[in-house]
């Protein structure tokens, strides 16, 4: 496989013909290169669902490029900018197969995983912490219901303590990773303003319980 | 983590009806706390992110100080998991061509 600088990659493959028919078979190539490693904590290059993944993946990847080769900065070498796309083509696809059975609201109803043991006892607090935890407790459940529509905590508790990829919590709640991540961002300046109100940060509120 | 362990402490005390909670079990109301304590006025979106991941983990595969560099694009990966996954993918793919 010739090695093409940048400006070849992207002068190759705008050409129709067999300049083009070549960079993207070096291209393909270039792509299956590197999945094993992106893949590898998922999925072993000899699991036999790789090949029909990786197949999948490039087909994709390739369609994707020729359709954004104008968005190519030249900031960095173009088989980055390809291997960017493939992986997330290829995570996007594993996360849609790996939790493509559970909602939102069965992962929220399912029992909460029991606390992990502690090899120390926590140290007793004294009821007036208590007391006061309580308070800000009472206040914090009360600002969270306020602030947060049901599906928001369903999809905090999904990603946080769920591990469910953002973009398969998006797509349950219709719309996409990015749209939500903002929405997700907007809610949390919002709580952290709310809180602020209240006369809370969160790091005096960690501190509040951690100190205890 | 002592915060977990005193929110659990306190729902134990007879409400454990998830309404009361605000809805949230107590380690979800621990992680959205620790999430809050990092939370910025101004954060890019993961699509935002993404244009700028080749540059970043090339940035990082040099050895420069990626996170200096392009600190939202570091504050981004703090926080969003999914984009952590595709940086780390991405990652082990050009350090394998380093090799």
């Amino acid at each position: 496989m010739s090695i093409r600088t940048n400006e070849q990659w992207l002068a190759d493959l705008r050409s129709p013909g067999p300049a083009q028919e070549a960079a993207l078979a070096d291209l393909r190539e270039v792509v299956l290169k590197g999945l094993p490693y992106a893949l590898s904590p998922w999925l072993s290059a000899d699991d036999p669902r790789f090949q029909s993944l990786a197949e999948e993946v490039v087909q994709e990847t390739l369609v994707r490029v020729l359709d954004h080769l104008d968005t190519f900065q030249g900031r960095s070498q173009f088989t980055t900018w390809v291997h960017k796309i493939a992986v997330r083509v290829a995570l996007t696809e594993l996360r849609r197969k790996r939790w493509e059975n559970l909602s939102l609201e069965a992962l929220a109803e399912d029992e909460m995983a029991a606390p992990p043991v502690r090899l120390m006892a926590d140290p007793a607090s004294g009821p007036e912490s208590v007391v006061e935890g309580e308070d800000l407790l009472e206040r914090l459940r009360r600002i969270i219901a306020e602030e947060l529509t049901a599906k928001q905590r369903q999809a905090i508790i999904a990603t946080a303590i769920k591990g469910m990829p953002l973009e398969e919590v998006a797509r349950r709640m219709n719309t996409n990773r990015n749209a939500l991540y903002k929405l997700m961002h907007d809610t949390r300046l919002r709580l952290k303003r709310r809180l602020a109100q209240e006369g809370l940060t969160p790091d005096e509120i960690i501190a509040i319980f951690e100190e205890r | 983590m002592q915060i977990y362990h005193f929110f659990r402490r306190l729902f134990n005390r007879g409400e454990t009806s998830r309404a009361k909670n605000g809805g949230l079990p107590p380690e979800a109301l621990a992680a959205l706390i620790k999430q809050l304590e990092h939370t910025q006025e101004v954060e890019l979106s993961c699509d935002e992110v993404l244009a700028l991941l080749d540059q970043f983990a090339e940035a990082h595969v040099r050895g420069e100080d990626a996170a200096r560099l392009l600190p939202l694009v570091q504050h981004h990966l703090d926080m969003c998991a999914d984009c952590r996954e595709e940086f780390e993918a991405l990652l082990r793919i050009l350090q394998m061509a380093q090799d």
